[in-house]
């Protein structure tokens, strides 16, 4: 693959940047802002399926290092399937929630500087998707939760002011503690290159001489990504703030954030902290038990409330718990499944939020039980089918895509060690069912409700809902249904994400493997010894050890 | 000059996290802040002190760049590994923009719900979603 095809990767992160900045002295004239929204997500989209597609055609993982520094040395961007396909979805919901908000934002919110907020969220979402640097993703999540402040707050309501302070301050205590862990990490292994990461760590494993706090760094990292992912016990802050949005922020928010968390996870533990002992101790027992509860909790919060927006974030815990059971499994199969999931649970949960978003136009409320039998209304019956394409993708019955996904991860975690979460995994999908069967029952298919609870204080003003407000939906419902019907391509590339996930060292190859750093290394005359731990091409180089710490 | 260093994050961790457990969101916010200070410390202990002799240390604290080409001896004598300041200065602008933002978010929440204590605010009636248009003077800054 040249340099050139590699050096593309760059555009992923320079177009939503370039075009957020250019949005916001243009924020007054909301038609042109659009446009470079539209161009910006449909770029970036095209971009990292055309890269997608050559990837798979190649068998490669693309890798670019930045300002043409070496690799543990400066910044790699690398995209491999499991990026690719999550930057793919992600510009698509990205894509499907802007239109969608050129009718559901009023257009005081936004003049707000709403378009520029999301460009550069979506730069953060990029950037994280493609970063090979622990501190780089420190930064890319920080771009990404400014830009999430922003849009979390956008218009200044009451409740969303109110909401905001949990999402930012359990925020900022993660970032506080990544910035720790990051520190830690540097501190103990003298690089903060995952690939570079986790060459010495397996290689320090190999030799049973991992450091004592190794182990603790896994947990740190893992209370940062299970922060911003969703996952039991922290989960609490995501039903609070999300709803409280406009809808199509909400829809966005619950589409990308969550799954930018279990990106993180899927990343760099298979890849760093899976390795050695106090992993399977510590570490995958964690996981297993927040996999199980995530989903557990979540499914019962959507069985028990009537606000649809509340049961649609509960569902999205749930997904979270399921791409998290894949991702403890730790096999090809596992990691597989958890890259397909997290892929359609992101277009699919956007599509039934931005579905809602009509439902309470059409009705002002978004409680269920005032809703009902709005299946008669002619109007609404598209409406009503895409609820249903969203609520059956989110059960997982085929032949939508939630399928699939399922299946792999369920058929992966179903052997002698998880197979307690597998049958929770099970018996939660049948819960999910019922609470899929009582959102639609309680708003299209069951009885009217009285005519005096079909009124209440609070309600906003009813009015059909515009065009943009279809297509968005529309958009994402259809391409929920397309990764459904013509699952082969985003299987096969989900597929390969999980080969690669699971079997870091291709990874650790298109990262490292360039002569300026075996150069550079071995001038520097480290008492290494040869024979690398991936194929022995190269000097393995002494790493930092964490011994002699602290000297005055 | 580690253990100083420690025990200054310590102190930091201990009182930020005072702060974030009270009722104030004025406290809240600077035990944030105070947590970010923690966090930067705690990366400056991990980069160490300067290199003195080379048996005392080993290859710890080399800077990356330093042992390029130069000889290590040289490299190590009296320089300090600089990549973790680079951290901490990366880490420090973008503290100060999510203070920034902070406090902005205070003053609105102040001016929209008269109060910044977390107990009255939770009290708030009206507990659902209201139009995201609420007049609270953001764009005008004027009181609401």
């Amino acid at each position: 693959m040249s340099e050139t095809t590699s050096n593309l990767i760059v555009l992923m992160i320079a177009v939503p940047m370039a075009m957020g900045l250019l949005c916001v002295p243009l924020v007054n004239f909301p038609k042109v802002c659009r446009a470079i929204g539209l161009l910006s997500f449909g770029g970036t989209f095209t971009l990292s399926v055309v890269l997608l597609t050559l990837l798979t055609r190649h068998d490669t993982i693309l890798a670019s290092q930045m300002g043409g520094w070496a690799a543990p040395y400066g910044i790699t961007l690398v995209f491999d399937s499991l990026s690719g396909l999550m930057l793919a979805a992600a510009s698509l919901v990205a894509l499907g929630t802007f239109v969608h908000g050129f009718g559901s934002l009023s257009p005081r919110t936004e003049r707000r500087y709403f378009h520029p907020l999301v460009n550069l969220m979506m730069f953060g979402v990029n950037l994280s998707f493609l970063t090979g640097d622990l501190f780089n993703l420190f930064v890319a999540f920080e771009v990404m939760l400014m830009a999430s402040y922003g849009l979390l707050v956008i218009g200044g309501g009451k409740a969303q002011l109110r909401h905001a302070y949990k999402y930012v301050v359990l925020n900022l205590l993660a970032s506080s503690v990544f910035v720790i862990a990051a520190g830690m990490a540097y501190g103990m292994f003298g690089t903060l290159n995952m690939a570079d990461l986790s060459r010495i760590v397996t290689g320090l494993a190999a030799e049973g001489a991992l450091p004592p706090g190794f182990t603790a760094l896994g947990v740190l990292f893992l209370f940062v990504f299970t922060l911003k992912a969703g996952v039991f016990p922290l989960w609490f802050w995501l039903p609070d703030t999300y709803p409280t949005c406009p809808i199509s922020i909400t829809a966005l928010f619950g589409g990308v954030l969550t799954k930018v968390g279990l990106y993180a996870i899927a990343r760099t533990f298979p890849l760093i902290f899976f390795v050695g002992p106090g992993a399977d101790r510590v570490l995958v027992p964690l996981l297993a038990v927040g996999a199980a509860m995530t989903m557990l909790v979540g499914v019962l919060g959507a069985l028990a409330y009537s606000g649809l927006r509340r049961v649609l974030c509960l569902m999205l815990i749930v997904g979270v718990g399921y791409a998290l059971l894949g991702i403890t499994v730790n096999d090809a199969g596992g990691l597989s499944g958890s890259a397909f999931y997290m892929a359609q649970s992101m277009i699919v949960m956007a599509a039934l939020f931005l579905c809602c978003g009509m439902l309470e136009r059409v009705t002002g409320t978004d409680e269920t039980g005032r809703m009902g039998a709005l299946l008669q209304n002619p109007k609404l019956i598209w409406l009503g089918v895409m609820l249903f394409v969203g609520l059956v993708g989110v059960v997982g019955l085929p032949p939508t895509s939630g399928f699939y996904g399922k299946l792999v991860i369920v058929r992966e975690s179903l052997n002698e060690r998880f197979w307690l979460v597998g049958v929770t995994a099970l018996v939660v999908g049948g819960l999910t069912l019922l609470a899929a069967i009582r959102v639609w029952g309680t708003t299209f298919w069951g009885p009217e409700p009285p005519p005096e609870a079909r009124q209440a204080e609070g309600d906003n003003e009813r009015k059909p809902a515009g065009k943009s407000e279809w297509l968005g939906a529309a958009l994402l419902t259809v391409a929920a249904l397309g990764v459904g019907f013509v699952a082969e391509p985003v299987l096969s590339t989900a597929t390969t994400a999980g080969q690669q996930l699971a079997d870091p060292a291709a990874y650790v190859d298109a990262v490292l493997h360039n002569p300026a750093y075996a150069e550079a290394r071995v001038a520097a005359d480290y008492d290494g010894h040869t024979g690398s731990a991936y194929g022995g091409h190269r000097k393995t180089i002494e790493p930092h050890h964490a011994e002699g710490h602290g000297h005055d | 000059m580690t253990f100083v260093l420690a025990v200054c994050v310590a102190v930091c961790f201990a009182v930020s996290v005072y702060l974030l457990l009270g009722r104030d969101l004025k406290g809240v916010a600077m035990g944030v802040f105070l947590l970010g200070h923690a966090a930067n410390m705690s990366i400056l202990a991990m980069s160490g002190s300067p290199v003195k002799d080379r048996e005392a240390t080993e290859l710890l604290k080399s800077a990356p760049i330093a042992s390029y080409d130069t000889p290590k001896v040289d490299a190590l004598s009296g320089m300090v590994d600089p990549l973790p300041q680079a951290l901490i200065l990366t880490a420090i602008v973008i503290g100060f923009a999510v203070m920034g933002f902070l406090l902005t978010l205070l003053v609105v929440t102040a001016r929209s719900a008269k109060t910044l204590e977390l107990s009255q605010l939770a009290k708030d009636p009206d507990e659902t979603a209201d139009p995201p248009d609420a007049d609270t003077g953001i764009e005008t800054g004027v009181p609401a």
